[in-house]
């Protein structure tokens, strides 16, 4: 019987860390779902029911940490992690809601042993 | 014609635009878009907080970071200055530098989402300031630390980023530059005068009266003489204190009852008014100055700091105190529907 693999949702506006974190995710054992904005990635989250959502903050429309508030609304214990080029947006005090900030970088180090964090926390 | 005036304690220059003389209601406030949904602050979430260091208000034997508290305290989350680590200070050539140590803390004020400052009922807002003395004591037996800022910023315009009504304190370990500005000037003006200049200002604000807002038996609230914005308001302690740390009792409610009429008229005035406002109290390692006060500076946001504030240190306020402090005055708390604690609270 083959492991169910940890379903990643991944919501950026910019294609090219889409193609990045899916190779990278999918050597990792993940399966890798893409949004490229908010209202996308709260229909895949009610339809897929990912196990980890990665969510950047600066996205034109509905910004992450609305999404973010939306998706911890009625799925509180759905581990969000937000993953942003921008440290500053870690002092509005809604990135709070999020289990873990990252600051966007093309080494997946540290957001590969986040998302092990955050699944092994919420026993997923 | 336009006046400039000079801090007395400072020495910073501000242009008062008389000629525009905006009165309340011309400074029209836009509604903060409600953003609804999932705050981290909220009671029943408080596992999305790192655990809290202070919380008021939870039954007996109720464990701690769970519902029931009136107030807490928390580290941040992801704090901009790291609690761990020793602290090490070091000079490149003529620049200096240390590692970032400090401490980031927020005042969740209230378990009520929607409750401001200003609609508090005063046991509470004498909670508030309870955890601010609290957290300053215990900061302050850290000796990596020099001060603790306390701030709150209110509404969007003004850089609050979550509804629910909060304030943030952080522990440096340098005394913050505008207060030594305010430590140097008042000591020059102490070793000329051989008086507390707080002490005068507060004596010169109570004798004319064109600038006060409100007073009682421990503070006086009055209208900034050389403000950086509109209404900017100070309330400081009557009685010589210049550690905040000291305050008592008595004078936590005092301090509540005259600022919670302050935040109503402000709000009767300039429905919505954006704001910071700031404590200011002498550094941990000099805590008894007889040429400082502790005190408050409210400050609403309601013009822009641009080119020339920058450039210059310059500010323009198109409201003169004198009026600022008549307007909130002239307000009737009971008309409007409101409590009024009254001037003399």
């Amino acid at each position: 019987m083959t492991e169910k693999k940890p379903k990643v949702l991944i919501v950026d506006d910019e294609e090219s860390i889409h193609l990045v974190y899916r190779e990278e995710l999918e050597e990792e054992g993940y399966q890798v779902l893409s949004a490229l904005d908010g209202p996308t990635a709260l229909e895949l989250v009610e339809k897929e029911r990912p196990d980890v959502v990665v969510l950047d903050i600066n996205m034109p429309g509905m910004d992450g940490l609305e999404v973010l508030r939306k998706i911890k609304e009625k799925y509180p214990t759905l581990p969000v992690i937000l993953c942003s080029a921008y440290p500053e947006f870690k002092q509005d005090l809604s990135s709070w809601a999020s289990d873990d900030y990252i600051v966007k970088s093309y080494d997946l180090g540290e957001l590969k042993a986040s998302l092990k964090r955050n699944l092994a926390k919420a026993g997923r | 014609m336009p006046e400039l005036r000079r801090d007395p304690i400072v020495g910073r220059w501000v242009i008062i635009a008389k000629e525009r003389g905006k009165r309340p209601h011309d400074f029209v406030i836009p509604k903060d878009e409600v953003k609804g949904g999932f705050c981290p602050l909220c009671p029943g979430h408080e596992y999305t907080t790192p655990p809290e260091v202070l919380a008021y208000g939870r039954p007996e034997g109720a464990p701690p970071n769970s519902p029931g508290w009136t107030l807490r305290v928390v580290p941040n989350k992801f704090p901009a200055l790291r609690i761990e680590g020793e602290l090490w200070k070091e000079g490149e050539g003529i620049y200096d530098k240390m590692n970032g140590i400090g401490a980031h803390e927020v005042i969740i004020e209230t378990p009520h989402h929607h409750e401001t400052l200003s609609q508090m009922p005063l046991e509470r807002l004498v909670q508030v300031f309870w955890a601010y003395r609290d957290r300053m004591v215990d900061l302050s037996r850290d000796t990596r630390f020099s001060y603790v800022i306390i701030f709150k910023n209110f509404g969007r315009a003004a850089g609050a980023s979550l509804e629910h009504s909060h304030s943030q304190l952080i522990a440096l370990p340098i005394v913050p530059y505008l207060v030594s500005q305010e430590l140097k000037g008042s000591k020059l003006y102490y070793e000329y005068k051989e008086r507390c200049i707080f002490c005068d200002i507060v004596r010169q604000e109570l004798q004319t009266g064109t600038r006060l807002i409100a007073e009682n038996h421990e503070f006086v609230a009055f209208s900034a003489f050389a403000p950086r914005q509109p209404f900017e308001t100070w309330i400081v302690p009557k009685r010589h204190h210049s550690d905040f740390r000291t305050i008592d009792e008595s004078q936590f409610q005092a301090l509540a009852e005259i600022f919670s009429l302050v935040l109503k008229r402000l709000e009767a005035a300039i429905p919505r008014c954006p704001y910071n406002f700031v404590l200011h109290t002498a550094p941990f390692k000099e805590p008894y100055l007889e040429h400082y006060h502790w005190h408050f500076e409210l400050l609403p946001k309601l013009t822009q700091i641009a080119g020339f504030e920058w450039g210059t240190g310059f500010f323009i306020t198109p409201t003169a105190p004198e009026d600022a402090a008549h307007f909130l005055r002239e307000i009737n708390l009971v008309e409007e529907g409101g409590q009024d604690d009254g001037e003399k609270a």
